[in-house]
């Protein structure tokens, strides 16, 4: 483990603060950021939940006052954009709290760069011109409900693709009161899709000492806690370290290419509507057991990550490896055991035997970076197919 | 446009006013405890003369300001910083995290760790202050909760000290 | 891994590492929106040749505007100002530190000045006191140690008025660090020592401090498992250039530990040595560690038992019983202690009565021992220690690391 890279590039700007008592603090954390008058954005569902009025009440006794827009859509789009510029700046908004997951923060992320400029430099960025501002402070704050990106560098609307590591938040926030229980299935999408961004994060030919350290933090807090929290989902605790490891899985993914299991699993996902962590789940072990074919000596201390450190000393070296991997497909069939149609396949998910060829082409085409050979994809995606944990 | 509001959200007087009356009675027992307590006079023995502090909540208090006068006496010296030459600032981020303290869920030391307390000033003085407010939780918490709230409880507290708690009490309480 | 009750963990430098990673200073600069940097540094390290590095390295891509070699081994109020007026002048647009902690401290000074158009600089001095983003500052640190490349500290002192500002503040960080083998390759042995038990001593008070968390334990555990590799290795051969970039790692690594974590009372009396004695930080780190674990351990066991892993790797790790563990942690920093005072021909001390100043006298007379304990009573990093220490503590302390002898755990208060 942690390996000194000859040579690497490392950032993550984001200032955590988590748990106890957390969003009270977002008061004197905006003023440090010479903010006073923050939106709130949330979807209507949070809203109904109730975690609007538990964001509000973390203002009690501070002097501000703050705007609350609870209509973020699953699908937010430009025009959404414009009318947030509008209210934004009208109403002299100067920072903007995200609560909730991946469209919240879509629509954060871009409406910042709007404020913070133009509306139209989201145009230019997705055509590749990089931003010339900072951007104004953008809070995010967590739950279990997540796409893989919060708190990352990238963000999409509609079709613009947006990508700076300017959009990455200045703040997050997790507070078990707003890391809800959510449905098993989702909880248990969100833990596997954070797996597999800090796995391959330390399988990555590029993994840094930091790197490491954020992908160590991440699977240990996912083994330790993700069968516990979908048996009771009501360990705040447990809850409150999935979305610890969702932040450190996102992080170490942001600053390394993203893997072959996540490519795929996103490629499958839009193809077939479905969620991509459950899908990069039941990708991960097989993908596993190919790599360990190729015997690349600094593959050898995923165990450490997987297992930690006193089952890893206890294992023969030899054996680590398969031991990483028995331990990933041992989670899988618990949570089979757990959650309610859980999948035991790619198959179960809906997907189509005739999907896969279609979706190998668009993986080594687009997704994949032509790094992987499209005949390991096809391998993999059969054996997710096919085979049934 | 749909969905949206602006509010101001409203304040939290109950817990305003509890941790008003706890900095009210920590402040008038430091300076009881100044009077009957040798380490902790030396303590104030120590710093310049007319050192004062506060203690208080972020944005805008509750707060309690505790100083030395002319003569080098510890004074409680109210609530109000306004007119007041404070040489130290301990300002506790938010009214929650006051109410964690003042009600012994978490420690000085423990909301230290947990950066609740902001402080401004010079540390030497701070440190001092800190083991003046140990000394005084000692004398004002039963064993049992001041052994959470300090980090290693003393073996001196028999004898003498149990009476000086009474008067640090009676300090506190009723200005005696 | 624990998650505590409540935690903070902030470090937006963005890291560069690499054989040559200061070949990508103009592309920073860039992305940073300026093009005019001034250099400041010292003349240690200007006399080293590392500044003529720095600059061949960015050479015809990038417009120098100032070069100031003449920072003070103490960071000082007036060579702030006047460094700032220096940068005006030159119409500079960013700040590039080359150096160790005075040369980082006084970069972060004059960027207050020339970001703030300050003509005082103590009323930014405390917490809270910036409200916005300075000029851009890279840092290029020369020592693998201190990790003030990644610390949001700053002490200038003003020695006319006898004053030390600390400055607190998020907007002090730098915006890049550039970790590059290059800048320690010449670093004696002593020093590479001494320095390398400070980052050693920042990463362990991190892991068991009590602000400890898991960004700070994972990143404390790397610095650990870096250093336990490389250290000696590299005290015994200074070119070896990848252990060299392997520590410049670690220091950072154990930065950012500590910055999140804090330190704890081997820093206390650390300071408090190094204020009334004038002992170089390092040193005085490399002495005292070994007490700072032996002193806390009975709050503390089993997350020093911990260290054990990265220290000595997986098999003595699973040969060693989990109630052996702290010991061997110990035992180990006392060998790492040897082994460099081996590797450096004697010069790295082991404890306080063999630390010479420059005449070669003893530099900590055993009557200054109770000064150097009533001085650490006034140092803020005690309350980030797991147990208290009063006055007789710290002397008890500093009279076994004076001696070289173990804490008599008997005397202990617990
Ligand atoms: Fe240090």
């Amino acid at each position: 483990m942690f390996q000194p890279q000859s040579a690497y590039a490392f950032y993550s700007p984001t200032k955590v603060l988590s748990g106890n008592k957390a969003l009270e603090n977002l008061p004197v954390e905006l003023d440090g950021m010479n903010a006073v008058k923050p939106l709130i954005l949330t979807t209507p569902v949070l809203s109904a939940r109730g975690m609007e009025k538990i964001v509000a009440s973390a203002f009690g006794d501070s002097n501000l006052t703050i705007g609350v827009f609870s209509g973020v859509p699953p699908q937010p789009d430009l025009r959404l954009i414009r009318e947030l510029y509008g209210l934004y700046r009208d109403n002299g908004y100067d920072a903007i709290i995200a609560l909730g997951g991946g469209p919240v923060l879509d629509t954060a992320k871009a409406l910042n760069i709007a404020v913070s400029g133009r509306p139209e430099d989201l145009e230019s960025l997705a055509s590749g011109n990089p931003l010339t501002k900072k951007l104004r402070p953008l809070a995010a704050i967590m739950n279990l409900d997540l796409s893989g990106c919060e708190m990352t560098r990238y963000a999409s609307l509609g079709p613009l693709s947006l990508t700076s590591p300017a959009l990455i938040p200045d703040l997050m926030i997790i507070d078990s009161r707003t890391v809800p229980e959510e449905e098993q299935k989702t909880m248990a999408a969100t833990a596997l899709m954070s797996m597999t961004q800090a796995v391959e994060a330390c399988l990555h030919p590029a993994r840094n000492p930091l790197t490491d350290a954020y992908a160590y933090g991440a699977t240990r807090f996912i083994m330790e806690n993700i069968t516990n929290v979908m048996r009771n989902p009501s360990d705040r605790k447990g809850r409150l370290a999935l979305a610890n490891a969702a932040f450190f899985a996102q992080t170490s993914f942001d600053n390394l290419a993203p893997g072959m299991v996540y490519e795929l699993g996103m490629a499958m996902s839009r193809s077939c509507q479905t969620n991509p962590g459950l899908i990069m789940g039941m990708l991960l072990p097989h993908f596993l057991l190919l790599e360990m074919r190729k015997e690349t000596t600094d593959r050898k201390d995923l165990y450490l990550f997987i297992g930690g450190p006193e089952a890893f000393a206890g294992t023969m070296a030899e054996a680590s490896s398969r031991k990483a991997v028995d331990r990933i497909v041992e989670i899988l069939l618990e949570l089979q055991s757990i959650v309610a149609d859980f999948p035991r396949s790619i198959r179960d998910l809906g997907i189509k035997k005739e999907d896969l060829e279609k979706i190998v082409a668009q993986g080594s085409a687009a997704g994949v970076r032509g790094e992987h050979d499209p005949q390991d994809i096809r391998n993999i995606m059969e054996k997710a197919w096919e085979t049934r944990f | 446009m749909n969905h949206y509001k602006e509010m101001q959200p409203g304040s939290k007087p109950i817990k305003r006013a509890y941790v008003a009356l706890m900095l009210w009675f920590v402040g008038r027992a430091i300076e009881a405890a100044a009077r009957v307590d040798g380490v902790v006079k030396a303590e104030f023995d120590g710093l310049s003369p007319g050192f004062t502090f506060s203690l208080g909540v972020m944005p805008q208090g509750p707060t309690m300001i505790v100083g030395k006068d002319d003569q080098g006496l510890v004074r409680y010296r109210g609530w109000d910083p306004e007119g007041q030459k404070i040489d130290l600032k301990m300002k506790i981020k938010n009214l929650e995290g006051a109410i964690l303290m003042f009600t012994f869920q978490e420690s000085t030391a423990l909301a230290t760790a947990r950066n609740r307390l902001i402080v401004d000033g010079e540390v030497p003085a701070a440190c001092a202050i800190v083991r003046v407010l140990d000394i005084v939780e000692v004398y004002l918490l039963p064993k049992l909760i001041a052994k959470l709230a300090v980090k290693r409880y003393p073996d001196w507290f028999f004898g003498e000290k149990i009476r000086n708690r009474i008067r640090i009490y009676a300090g506190a309480v009723f200005g005696l | 891994m624990d998650l505590p009750g409540y935690y903070e963990y902030y470090c937006g430098v963005k890291i560069i590492a690499g054989h040559d990673a200061l070949e990508r200073i103009p592309v920073i600069l860039q992305d940073l929106h300026a093009c005019r940097p001034m250099i400041v540094t010292d003349k240690g390290v200007a006399g080293a040749g590392l500044v003529d590095i720095v600059l061949g390295a960015v050479k015809d891509q990038l417009t120098i505007g100032a070069v100031a070699d003449d920072v003070p081994p103490d960071s000082d109020l007036r060579v702030v100002n006047r460094l700032a007026a220096l940068y005006r002048e030159q119409d500079c647009d960013a700040l590039i530190a080359v150096g160790g902690g005075s040369v980082m401290d006084t970069a972060k000074g004059i960027n207050i000045v020339v970001s703030e158009g300050a003509d005082d600089l103590m009323k930014f001095s405390g917490a809270g006191a910036l409200k916005r983003p300075l000029k851009p500052l890279v840092a290029v640190p020369t020592t693998a140690g201190t990790g003030s490349e990644v610390t949001l500290v700053a002490v200038v002192k003003d020695h006319e008025r006898h004053l030390k500002m600390a400055f607190v503040s998020y907007f002090l960080l730098p915006d890049v660090s550039i970790l590059d083998s290059r800048m320690t390759l010449s670093l004696p042995a002593a020093i590479t020592a001494a320095t390398g038990m400070d980052a050693l001593t920042h990463a362990i008070e991190a892991y068991y401090g009590l602000s400890k968390n898991p960004l700070s334990d994972a990143t404390a555990l790397a610095a650990i498992r870096l250093i336990s590799r490389n250290l000696v290795e590299v005290t015994r051969n200074p070119s070896d250039r990848e252990a060299r970039l392997a520590m410049a790692n670690a220091a950072a690594l154990a930065g950012m530990a500590f910055s999140n974590s804090m330190v704890g009372m081997v820093h206390t009396l650390g300071h408090a040595t190094g204020s009334v004695c004038g002992v170089p930080h390092g040193v005085c780190m490399a002495i005292l560690l070994p007490y700072g674990l032996e002193y806390n351990r009975h709050k503390r066991e089993a997350i020093m038992g911990e260290l054990l892993f990265p220290m000595g790797g997986s098999d003595v790790f699973a040969g060693t019983h989990k109630e052996q563990r702290t010991d061997r942690v110990i035992a180990y920093v006392r060998q790492m202690n040897q082994d460099l005072h081996d590797a450096s021909g004697g010069r790295h001390a082991r404890f306080f009565k063999e630390v010479l100043d420059r005449e070669g006298k003893p530099a900590v007379p055993r009557g200054r021992l109770p000064d150097i304990a009533r001085t650490a009573l006034g140092d803020g990093s005690i309350f980030y220690n797991p147990e208290d220490l009063d006055y007789d503590d710290f002397l008890m302390v500093l009279e076994a690391a004076w001696e070289g002898v173990a804490l008599d755990s008997g005397r202990i208060r617990k």
